[in-house]
């Protein structure tokens, strides 16, 4: 088992008081915590910070923690012997493959570690909730997609221990997801002990960035390069869509970020419906001009009356 | 295993769910729930937000993911009914802010 320091995480003495522990608690979460937060690692820190604070504001559990021995973190260590007769009683399982939180929060839920359900009744428990973030593409969303997702779990086995095991979870992302949102899939997360139900699992919806495409919303936007003779004269632009190419009228006399609106060929929404899909023009100058070019350009600059910057006064 | 009531859904706007869900996905008692009303943090989506009226609310499935912060941040930071009110209007407002930016950043050449 790999030990943590629990004092070192909240940035207090061994000695320190519950009163100081909960501050150092307080101050911690306002900084790391996932809701609020912006800080990089945030919900990592954060589950760091709540865990130490988890075992060192329940006396018993600080105890048991206390007299397990101090070591480097990340150090691998056994609690004594005498730890296991003291705070879990004879007949436990193993504590080596368990995490060292997994241990402690064991405690106090009954000697022999949990209980599970069923068997003799028991504490009813819900199962917990999972939250994972799923990475989809621009296109997965479009359609619908499937997921299989490997979750590292804590399971209670049928009797009472907790083992670590890896579950694999099929998740059906359906049309009309976009960045940002949650899925809620019901009964899938942790199990339930003593009757109590299942936990859900909720699967945040992250989109990866497309090569053409900006997601806002269920609204895709598209960066339209045009010619300036195109801008000045209009044209017809063929662009690509999630579902094939369709052409546009760039209106004569566009002017650069102007948007072009393509209806009904954004992301579906899950009312039903569509987003739009908006080509944002952008005039573009070829950066070598030929010797023709140049003169076209001088013949323009002389006919034209044209003061862009007129406005300044 | 108990048989789940509950669909699969997306946690959108579209998607309506019973105080009832709201309860056993966020976490938060009834009662807090009341008072996320009456501050207007939580709407119902049609008829009235009285109290009185509780049982036959619906919520927007978006909720759940509010209700759920809400709970974590009364936990975490021993908030009173209030203080949560307060800290999730601003956090709403964030979001908002952060989709517009977003909308913004979207549309910028480059």
């Amino acid at each position: 088992m790999k030990y943590k320091d629990y004092y070192r995480i909240l940035g207090v003495e061994r000695s320190a008081s519950e009163e100081n522990i909960k501050k150092a608690y307080r101050k911690l979460a306002r900084k790391y915590h996932p809701d609020v937060s912006k800080e990089k690692d945030a919900e990592e820190k954060f589950k760091e910070v709540s865990e130490a604070y988890e075992v060192l504001k329940d006396a018993d559990k600080r105890k048991a923690y206390d007299t397990m021995g101090f070591y480097q973190p990340g150090q691998e260590f056994r609690p004594p012997p005498d730890w296991e007769q003291q705070f879990r009683g004879a007949g436990t399982q193993d504590t080596e493959d368990l995490d060292l939180f997994e241990l402690l929060s064991g405690l106090g839920l009954g000697r022999g570690g949990f209980r599970a359900g069923g068997a003799g009744g028991g504490l009813r428990m819900p199962g917990q909730d999972y939250e994972v973030t799923a990475h989809l593409g621009v296109e997965d969303v479009a359609r619908g997609t499937e997921l299989e997702i490997p979750m590292a779990v804590s399971e209670v086995t049928g009797n009472g221990q907790l083992r670590r095991t890896t579950k694999t979870v099929k998740v059906r992302i359906p049309k009309g997801a976009t960045q940002g949102q949650r899925l809620r899939v019901p009964g899938k997360g942790g199990a339930g002990h003593g009757g109590a139900p299942d936990g859900d699992l909720y699967v945040n919806i992250e989109l990866r960035p497309h090569d053409l495409f900006r997601v806002s919303g269920h609204d895709l936007y598209l960066e339209l390069p045009v010619a300036p003779w195109e801008a000045a004269l209009g044209a017809e632009a063929q662009i690509p869509t999630l579902d094939g190419r369709v052409s546009v009228k760039v209106p004569a006399g566009s002017r650069a970020g102007q948007k072009l609106r393509v209806r009904g060929k954004g992301l579906p929404r899950p009312g039903g419906g569509e987003g739009d899909l908006y080509a944002v023009l952008q005039i573009v100058t070829p950066s070598v001009l030929s010797e023709r070019e140049k003169e076209l350009y001088r013949e323009l600059q002389q006919a034209s009356s044209f003061n862009p910057r007129g406005h300044f006064g | 295993m108990s048989p789940h009531r509950y669909e699969q859904a997306l946690l959108t706007e579209q998607v309506e769910v019973a105080l009832e869900e709201l309860v056993q996905a966020s976490g938060l008692m009834p009662q807090e729930i009341v008072e996320l009303v009456e501050y207007g943090v939580f709407q119902p989506v049609h008829g009235s937000a009285e109290a009185a009226s509780m049982s036959t609310w619906r919520f927007s499935a978006r909720t759940i993911t509010l209700g759920r912060r809400a709970r974590r941040l009364k936990a975490d930071f021993d908030l009173n009914a209030s203080g949560l009110a307060l800290a999730l209007t601003y956090l709403e407002r964030i979001e908002e802010l952060e989709a517009e930016l977003e909308r913004l950043r979207c549309q910028m050449l480059g």
